[in-house]
């Protein structure tokens, strides 16, 4: 007897749909798969076999062949498993074969039968729903994600409880209900915590305003980190749309929290400056897989300790941050993956550090600090609207009050955002003459000069002004690029 | 006598030399080398030759008790600057951010004043010097090495930009690779082509002391820019100040020793607004936030105003920390 079942396979961030075949046949008991199954997939067999027994179900004492096709795909992983389960039992009359469809299924067995998620439920769901499927049988932990691609989650915990759904005798319990966004927002760290440091927070609010890049210099310990990852919680929640981008995303790489449903906050990620090429703009040996400018789609990419970042990894990041994607080719395969990022990168003045902090003597030579400098290209430092030092606070200034809430600079940011979009502010004469006065005098290149008048713009927004005025023009001008830098 | 011969003649042999050598391996030397095939090479690479007795030849050089042959020379201007009023600006290479903008900001005046800036393209002060004369004058490097070698190599796109609007000279012919003992040699030259040398940081027995010496011995004006007592990169200066080095306490001071009037009349009065700032910037040098709360603006406003005064050069910044520009008297 032959039964089939249908499982989306991942390419990249993409769904593929993969029909499983079971075919059982009189002969010497064997298993086997073929169709370009991968290890971890070839391991399937004794998962499978195993939690058949821990079901109590009957293993056909038979000739018995998987087949995946197309057998053109390669199939990588254990989401096999529950799939191949169901062929068999199904081939061997223990579920019913017409109770399959509309449904496709995806999950990984352990050897006691209880069923695992795998990361990339969303986008297997997403796959199923273009082919036409209403059901996914899956995990109980998947169930959300599934739920998002429109898609009827069967969240099972076991392989037994997914055969008794199939055979009508139990419904799979409903998914818990969504989180609420702004219960969501609360996990974010508040701006409140950040002392001092006044001038750094109102460039964070201008690049939350005008999702500029930010750059920011100064001696360890002056809170660079703490600003970053506070930046989030300045920006707006993410819309369906996007919101389903960065979900998918972090499907496919395990990254999303246990029962987390839609990503509504925009992302934060902070590799370290130890991280390959392929860590951080994606690909790898194994299979495609986004990296961490992915990973912070729609979100803030932070990196820390930024000229210790390799060479290619940092001219890497310059596709990324002109087109918003990044393209990642293995032998095989190719895949474009999203890549919108907002870029705040931290550094030291110098390679000890001490620059900025009036407290410790530098004794670094100007070869040293110019070698340090030159990490950066021109090409990447003009990627950064927005450039601070941030040098160490004397003491006392650490000991005030706390600064305002994140939520209060947010609306600020919020109602900035919307005049941005709805009516710009106009450049004035008086505004446009000192920004040519300060071209001249400065000098300011023609890619700096460009970006201090979008900084000035969204000054402007966040002033609630109809025009760039030149107190928003001067404003911008001072997080221009110093100039010693990667000069 | 050929002097293009002898300067050749020393850099083939590795040596010192300002004269004639009485060898018979000079005249061999003298006798194979087309003078003229030389100096033709040299046009065709824009690099112009000008002999001691060359009346283009600086003046000033010329009556150092130890002057070149003559001096190879790379970019547009005249050689007629050097008969305008010159002001070496040197300093160590490893500066503070103090330093750097006070030599940057200096230069800026002297060369509004149209005073001619010479310094060594070294790191650090020379520098500094260096770009803050390119913004509002001219300026003259001395090389060590050949006027084709760009050294230091992070300073190439810097002696381009002087090569366009001023100049860069050495006594050695291209090709000559940067040695220790051509550096002392160097300042020499620095220092002859010069009214005055000022010294803006220096540790004790460095380069700078060095090029304030040869100075003193020529019998032109040396200054020293006052620094802080506990600080390595003040001994030299403050070495000097103690010997009789003029202090320079705003660019008048300069200016006065070159005999220039600036060129700027009484800096018209800021606005109410930015004085506030500027006052507060002048009690000492601090960061935004400190200005923050010391004046209760907002840090946006604090940082246009910030902004407006360094357009004006009432204020630098450097490392995070805003401080007063350089005074004008
Ligand atoms: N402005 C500040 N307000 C409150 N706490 C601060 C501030 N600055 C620093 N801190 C404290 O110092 C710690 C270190 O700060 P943080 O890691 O953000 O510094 P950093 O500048 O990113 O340093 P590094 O470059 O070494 O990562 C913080 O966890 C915080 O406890
Ligand atoms: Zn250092």
């Amino acid at each position: 007897m032959l039964a089939r079942t249908v499982t989306h396979a991942l390419v990249g961030i993409d769904p593929r749909r993969v029909e499983v075949e079971a075919h059982i046949q009189g002969g010497v008991p064997a298993f086997a798969i073929v169709g370009l199954a991968d290890r971890a997939c070839q391991e399937a067999k004794a998962r499978v076999r195993s939690s058949v027994a821990a079901a109590e179900l009957e293993w056909p004492g038979t000739r018995i062949t998987i087949n995946l096709a197309p057998a053109s795909l390669r199939k990588e992983g254990s989401g096999f498993d529950l799939p191949i389960a169901l062929a068999v039992l199904a081939a061997s009359y223990q579920v019913p074969a017409q109770s399959l469809e509309g449904h496709a299924a995806f999950g990984e067995l352990g050897l006691d039968g209880r069923l695992r998620p795998v990361p990339g439920a969303l986008v297997a769901a997403e796959g199923a729903r273009h082919a036409g499927l209403t059901h996914l049988v899956c995990a109980a932990e998947s169930a959300p994600e599934v739920a998002l691609a429109g898609v009827e989650p069967v969240g099972v915990r076991h392989l037994g409880e997914a055969v008794s759904y199939l055979r009508g005798e139990h419904e799979p319990p409903e998914p818990p209900p969504p989180d609420d966004d702004f219960a969501v927002l609360a996990c974010v760290p508040d701006l409140a915590d950040v002392r001092g440091q006044e001038r750094a927070r109102r460039a964070l609010e201008i690049a939350a305003t005008g999702g500029h890049n930010l750059l920011l210099a100064g001696p360890p310990g002056t809170g660079k980190t703490m600003l970053a990852r506070r930046l989030p919680g300045l920006l707006p929640l993410l819309g369906d749309d996007a919101a389903l981008e960065v979900t998918r995303i972090h499907s496919v790489c395990g990254t999303l929290p246990v029962g987390a449903c839609l990503v509504r906050v925009p992302p934060f990620r902070a590799p370290h400056h130890s991280s390959s090429v392929a860590g951080l703009i994606g690909g790898g040996a194994g299979s495609l897989r986004p990296g961490e400018v992915s990973l912070a789609h729609r979100g803030v990419l932070f990196l820390d300790e930024f000229p210790e970042f390799q060479r290619p990894v940092l001219e890497a990041l310059r596709q990324p941050l002109e087109d918003g994607v990044v393209s990642v080719a293995r032998v095989a395969a190719r895949a474009v993956f999203p890549a919108r990022i907002q870029l705040v990168a931290a550094m030291n003045l110098c390679p000890c550090g001490a620059r900025g902090d009036a407290a410790v003597h530098c004794a670094c030579t100007p070869e040293r600090i110019q070698r340090y400098r030159e990490k950066l290209s021109r090409a990447l430092l003009d990627r950064f609207d927005l450039a601070l030092t941030v040098p160490r606070p004397r003491g006392h200034e650490l000991a005030g009050p706390p600064g305002e809430r994140s939520s209060v600079v947010r609306a600020r940011v919020l109602a900035a955002r919307a005049r941005l979009r709805d009516g710009p502010p106009s450049r004035t004469p008086s505004g446009d003459e000192l920004l040519e006065r300060a071209a001249e005098r400065l000098p300011l290149s023609g890619r700096g000069h460009a970006r201090v008048a979008r900084v000035a713009a969204t000054i402007a927004a966040l002033a609630g002004s109809d025009h760039v005025l030149p107190e928003h023009v001067a404003e911008a001008l001072s997080y221009r690029l110093p100039k010693e830098h990667g000069e | 006598m050929s002097e293009l011969a002898v300067a050749m003649f020393a850099a083939s042999t590795d040596s010192h030399l300002l004269d004639e050598p009485r060898s018979a391996r000079f005249e061999r030397f003298r006798a194979e080398l087309d003078e003229r095939g030389v100096v033709a090479e040299l046009e065709r690479r824009g690099i112009r030759w000008v002999a001691r007795g060359d009346h283009l030849f600086p003046a000033r050089l010329r009556t150092i008790h130890d002057p070149p042959p003559g001096l190879f020379v790379r970019g547009t201007a005249a050689l007629t600057v050097f008969d305008a009023p010159c002001v070496a600006v040197v300093g160590a290479r490893a500066c503070s951010a103090y330093g750097a903008a006070v030599a940057a900001e200096l230069s800026r005046g002297l060369a509004r004043a149209g005073v001619v800036v010479v310094s060594g393209l070294a790191r650090g002060i020379d520098g500094a010097a260096h770009r803050g004369a390119l913004e509002t004058g001219r300026t003259v490097a001395v090389l060590g090495c050949g006027v084709d070698r760009d050294y230091p190599r992070a300073h190439r796109t810097l002696a381009a930009s002087i090569a366009e609007n001023g100049l860069i000279v050495s006594e050695y012919p291209p090709g000559v690779e940067p040695t220790p003992w051509r550096f002392p040699a160097r300042n020499r030259i620095v220092a002859g082509l010069c009214d005055a040398t000022v010294v803006v940081e220096a540790r004790e027995r460095s380069g700078a002391l060095i090029t304030a010496d040869l100075a003193l011995d020529e019998g032109r004006e040396v200054l020293a820019v006052p620094g802080e007592i506990t600080s390595l990169l003040s001994k030299g200066t403050n070495h000097l100040l103690r010997l009789g080095a003029t202090p320079v306490t705003c660019l008048g001071d300069v200016l006065a020793v070159v005999g220039v009037e600036p060129s700027r009349p009484a800096a018209t009065a800021l606005e109410p607004r930015l004085e506030a700032v500027r006052a507060a910037v002048a009690d000492g040098p601090s960061a935004a936030d400190e200005l923050v709360r010391k004046t209760g603006l907002s840090a946006g406003d604090i940082a246009a105003a910030l902004a407006e005064l360094e357009l004006v050069g009432a204020v630098v910044q450097a490392d995070g920390l805003y401080r007063v520009g350089m005074p004008m008297s």
